[in-house]
């Protein structure tokens, strides 16, 4: 199984440079009457499918590293090697794709234009997002292949997550988010597990919701020279892509002001390991201790 | 480690508030009023302020990785 998943991955990165190579081949043959954007524009459509399938077969090859795993000093496995990986890669991908995607709206927002070509911000947008669409498959096809659901709410625990939540809000917002969904803090807090439930409740489901968001927004403007799309279409998908893009500046922003008062979770998504009795385990089990306050003092917590 | 982490997160948030500052000045601006309307003014300034107040969120944590390591150092 592990020689077919290698073969998989081995003839999609060969049709993936066939792909490109066509596509980058037919534009610059000279015999199209397109300007440098409008060609990027074409060699970026025309290598979507082959990027996407791509990322489908690293997937497959993703999921072979998943499982639970304690070193020998209790660490465990927190991350599998699979998802540092899209993680990385999803990582590049908005390194390339947000500034660019930003310079672009807020140029055309300010009239303002720099000494460089803006089909050149447009190129670099292209590739980071075709990085971000194989980063979008390779995890579709690796949670696909795996089955691995930790970071959803199950069916039934909203109510458990959402009081969860509570306490590992700051204590300034915990009272009107309690109002907001009727949550009585009467009740005792609930174990978190191996995720915390602002991962689970907040984190996964916002980045699912925004990646989805400005991948079919983007693919829909993309196509629009290849595929007949609406005035109408176009201009609700212009927009929400642009409202997806600011959204992942948000994201980003609370991404890392999440993680970073908590190093464990920043190392593990590096390493993969996380040692028993760190972060969230940890701020609850002071928050149980200390009352609920105690676990979101002095820590940036939610 | 920490403390380049920290770093780089104050020049991503620096970078960001400098998008912010643009968002909220361009919502105020004649032009934008007239170019998109004034639904694109209200969108600029949820989003600048938004932004401004996430990128300040995230400096106050990368002040604190540069104190705290400085403090743990002296120790």
């Amino acid at each position: 199984m592990r020689i077919v998943t290698w073969l998989l991955v081995v003839a999609g990165l060969a049709l993936v440079a066939f792909g490109v190579v066509t596509a980058v081949g037919q534009a610059a043959s000279g015999l199209q009457p397109w300007s440098n954007e409008l060609s990027d524009n074409f060699v970026f459509i025309k290598a979507v499918p082959f990027v996407l399938a791509f990322g489908f077969a690293v997937g497959m090859l993703m999921a072979r590293t998943y499982g639970p795993k304690v070193r020998a000093d209790g660490a465990v496995r927190r991350w599998s090697p699979g998802t540092v990986f899209g993680h990385l890669i999803l990582t590049l991908g908005f390194v390339l794709a947000l500034p660019t995607g930003m310079w672009q709206y807020l140029g055309g927002i300010l009239d303002v234009n720099l000494p460089i070509p803006i089909y050149l911000f447009y190129r670099v947008h292209y590739i980071g997002a075709s990085v971000v669409l194989f980063a979008v498959a390779a995890f579709t096809s690796y949670l696909w292949m795996t089955g691995d659901r930790s970071l959803l709410v199950p069916r039934g625990q909203w109510s458990r997550h959402l009081l969860g939540l509570a306490y590992e809000l700051h204590p300034r917002i915990r009272g009107p988010y309690a109002k907001l969904f009727r949550i009585d803090l009467s009740q005792p807090r609930p174990p978190a597990g191996k995720f915390s439930f602002y991962e689970k409740v907040v984190e996964f489901p916002s980045w699912s919701i925004l990646l989805a968001l400005i991948t079919i927004t983007g693919l829909i403007k993309a196509a629009r020279y290849v595929v007949p799309v609406p005035g109408f279409g176009l201009w609700v998908a212009s927009t929400l892509h642009v409202a997806a893009m600011v959204g992942i500046t948000v994201k980003l922003l609370d991404h890392l002001r999440y993680t970073f008062p908590r190093w464990p979770l920043m190392a593990s998504i590096a390493t993969t390991w996380v040692k028993e009795g760190s972060a969230p385990v940890r701020r609850q089990g002071a928050a149980e201790r200390g009352g609920s306050a105690a676990g979101v003092a002095g820590g940036g917590d939610s | 480690m920490r403390r380049l982490v920290a770093v780089l997160g104050l020049l991503w948030t620096l970078a960001n508030l400098a998008v912010a500052y643009f968002f909220v000045t361009s919502a105020f601006v004649a032009k934008t009023a007239a170019k998109e309307g004034i639904l694109a003014q209200l969108s600029l300034l949820l989003g600048g302020v938004l932004i401004a107040g996430f990128a300040i969120l995230l400096a106050r944590e990368c002040v604190r990785m540069l104190t705290s390591a400085d403090a743990s150092r002296t120790a």
